[in-house]
């Protein structure tokens, strides 16, 4: 694509998804903006259908794109990290085509698995999603900007380290991270990393750690913290399995995109494309780091990736003595509810005391 | 019933018999495989590895009314019985007693190889991975991406343009890991000549798929019904790359050309064509003939001749690349906008239909606009949405009901 011209403001790219290396598009000028659906809210016949069967915090996401709610942004990049992401994209691409909706639409298929074959086309993926920000920004892809975007994010890395150290000596509650990483998620790194070190205040109740679904908006772990619990820790990435933070430094673009490619396949099993093996060993190392008391694994109607990690998950709580509380197949409607009824559950088979 | 297809009786009975065989072998101590439908299966037809389609599989599950059961040792496992079914039953099956197994149930398999595709594929066939004797390989499933303008007219020869040499490169680069790793555990190693002579039988195969499919868009009147071609063109399918199934699709083109030579219709007083877009509706198979006595509706077209005749030729030098393009977008050209819906339009246009039923699966995308597409091309379109295994989402669709109002109010007959 041929560049266009350099804009005045720092232009806005959207992402749908956690496969986006933000250092790229940092680089060249641009801020990436993750867009969220939400727990809660109605879903258009459009949205429902258009997509096929899509979990209901998708077809909101779809919703509000079709509501031209980002008219704002430059472009929009989506991930093939979820079928209902994949589905986004092959929907939105022929929307884009025909007008409907006002940015171009990118996709970055990064599949997981690691190996030099997969790392090698990872890395052909960034080259396509760099060549597509230079187009909407204008600014090249040099080693300059890429160094200065590196410093930039691994100074939000820094934030968010703080941020998670925070959670776990109970001075930031769950809800109040989630915001954080929506910030984080959302906004220049500086500005978030300011929103992120702000995010603190007491916060009580036995730790527990959140598995299953990704969590657009806070309003489920209000519920769940409500109950007298506190969330420490989640290995879904609108929280801390989210790729935010993470840069890295070498001497050519080149050099930059292939091991932003290996960073990629080293990064946490996310539910949607990983075995239930590597989630369960991962939700083993995250016990143990966030000294949790127990996990309440939440997973939306038609989301069904979590639901088959469930019994290799239960096995690593059950083996630490820890209560495991599982909602599968969450309805539209239901989310606030099932979160309430499963920290209720947690709460009921935690050992007395343990909620002080 | 006597118009039925023989090429259609004689490879359901071959299937029959090809399990109980494999099956023996298997039980004798020879390796199997268990596969998706949609992974190079020419690779273990090359290595001597006999394999069992996941979804051939499990419709014969379905169809001994063993589904239900099934599931519910997958759900003894904790794991979901709502999710994929249509994958995840093969496992159920293989913890069912003995005397509740179809045909005495498929043997432990020593290997369980699937695409990465969706976000469960990869866990179901992991699962086989925690079962004695059995190991799981898994292949990436990229994305439909770049999108060719009709793909059936590049993908036998110029599908580096359709696919793009980045999806190929990967998917190349797998099988060469999956043949690695499958002769590793049979102490085998693949005859590449071999492999090139199973892949100029895929392609012969397809070459008289083609023609069937071609004949049957320009007969009248109609010849054969989609009832008899859906497993007459399935059950060679898995057999893709022998002479038995060059002979099959051979036998089959044979038997549709005799009855168009002859003026033999399966619909007396044939007087609309229609097409049904989607997956057959296993659970009402006879639905498809319903309509032929009170308005002259015959289906013409489903997509399993169709595909058949346009996705699978592959033609090159290089064995293993030809392989990964014939694999690496075989569910693009079905099932992904617009890949799909040009195709859909164009093979409605050839078999000159007057209205097409579309079964909106729900776990693919973009079903309206395959809809839209066909409708802009003056085509009526009825959308049904409801999962074609089950017979209470059928049933709750009011399937054969919906259809004779489509056919009153919206598909005119011809005089």
């Amino acid at each position: 694509m041929t560049p266009r011209a350099p804009m005045l403001a720092p232009p806005r790219i959207g992402v749908i998804g956690a496969d986006v290396p933000r250092q790229l598009l940092l680089a060249v000028g641009a801020t990436p903006v993750r867009v969220f659906g939400s727990w809660v809210g109605p879903v258009s016949v459009a949205a429902a259908e258009l997509p096929g069967a899509v979990d209901a915090v998708a077809a909101r996401l779809l919703d509000t794109l079709l509501a031209g709610e980002h008219r704002d942004l430059a472009g929009l990049v989506i991930c093939n990290d979820s079928t209902a992401h994949l589905r986004l994209f092959y929907v939105l691409r022929i929307l884009a085509a025909r007008g409907r909706v006002p940015y171009p639409v990118h996709l970055v298929d990064a599949p997981r698995g690691g190996g030099p074959a997969r790392e090698r086309f990872v890395a052909r993926q960034y080259e396509r999603l760099a060549a597509f920000v230079v187009s909407l920004t204008g600014m090249p892809l040099e080693p300059a900007g890429l160094g200065a975007a590196a410093e930039r994010e691994l100074r939000l890395g820094d934030a968010l380290a703080r941020l998670r150290e925070r959670r776990r000596s109970g001075r930031c509650s769950g809800p109040a991270a989630l915001v954080a990483y929506r910030a984080a998620a959302t906004l220049p790194p500086e500005d978030a990393a300011a929103v992120v070190d702000a995010a603190e205040g007491a916060a009580a109740g036995a730790p527990v750690f959140v598995t299953g679904s990704a969590h657009p908006d806070a309003a489920a772990y209000e519920e769940i913290e409500r109950a007298g619990l506190r969330v420490v820790g989640e290995d879904h990435d609108t929280g801390d399995a989210a790729w935010i933070g993470d840069a890295v430094q070498a001497a050519d673009p080149d050099a930059v995109i292939r091991l932003l490619a290996a960073r990629h396949a080293a990064r946490p099993p996310l539910a949607a494309r990983s075995l239930a093996a590597e989630r369960a060993a991962e939700l083993g190392r995250r016990l143990d780091a966030t000294a949790a008391s127990g996990v309440i694994a939440l997973a939306r109607e038609l989301d069904d990736g979590p639901a088959w990690d469930v019994p290799a998950q239960r096995r690593v709580a059950e083996a630490r003595r820890l209560p495991f509380v599982a909602r599968l197949r969450i309805g539209p409607d239901a989310a606030l509810a099932e979160a309430r009824d499963a920290a209720g559950a947690l709460v009921r088979s935690l050992p007395q005391g343990a909620l002080t | 019933m006597s118009d039925r297809l023989a090429a259609a009786v004689a490879v359901t009975r071959y299937q029959k018999e090809w399990f109980s065989r494999t099956a023996a072998r298997s039980r004798a101590g020879e390796q199997i495989a268990i596969v998706n439908a949609d992974v190079p299966h020419e690779i273990l037809r090359a290595l001597d590895i006999p394999y069992v389609v996941t979804q051939w599989w499990s419709s014969i599950i379905a169809a001994k009314q063993a589904g239900p059961v099934a599931m519910e040792r997958v759900a003894a496992r904790g794991l979901p019985d709502f999710s994929l079914q249509y994958d995840a039953m093969p496992l159920g099956e293989q913890d069912l007693p003995r005397d509740a197994r179809p045909w005495g149930g498929l043997p432990a398999p020593a290997f369980a190889i699937a695409e990465r595709s969706g976000d469960v594929t990869q866990k179901i066939f992991e699962q086989w991975g925690e079962r004695p004797g059995t190991e799981t390989f898994l292949l990436s499933r990229t994305a439909a991406d770049p999108v060719p303008e009709r793909w059936w007219e590049l993908v036998p020869h110029e599908w580096e343009t359709a696919f793009g040499t980045d999806r190929l490169d990967l998917l190349q680069a797998e099988i060469e890991e999956m043949i690695a790793w499958l002769e590793h555990r049979t102490r085998r190693r693949l005859d590449r000549e071999r492999l090139a002579e199973i892949m100029r039988l895929g392609n012969e195969h397809a070459e008289w798929n083609r023609r069937t499919r071609d004949l049957v868009a320009t007969a009248r009147p109609t010849p054969v019904t989609v009832n008899d071609t859906m497993p007459a063109v399935m059950v060679p399918q898995w057999h893709r790359g022998t002479q038995w199934a060059v002979d099959a699709a051979r036998a089959l083109h044979d038997e549709v050309a005799d009855r168009v030579a002859r003026g033999q219709g399966v619909c007396p007083g044939e007087r609309r064509r229609l097409m049904w877009i989607g997956r057959g509706l296993w659970s009402d198979l006879a639905m498809y003939q319903r309509f032929q006595d009170e308005f002259g509706a015959v289906f013409v077209w489903s997509m399993y001749l169709a595909i058949a005749a346009d996705g699978y030729q592959r033609f090159g030098d290089d064995p293993v690349r030809a392989l990964a393009a014939r694999f690496v977008g075989i569910t693009d050209q079905l099932y992904v906008p617009p890949w799909s819906s040009d195709w859909y339009l164009k093979e409605a246009l050839s078999h000159d239909v007057d209205g097409v039923v579309h079964l909106v699966a729900d776990d693919t995308p973009g079903g309206g606009f395959i809809t839209e597409a066909l409708e802009g091309a003056g085509i009526p379109v009825l959308e049904i949405r409801a999962n074609n295994a089950d017979a209470r989402s059928t049933g709750a669709a009011r399937i054969p009901e919906r259809i004779a109002d489509f056919l009153r109010t919206r598909v005119p007959g011809r005089a």
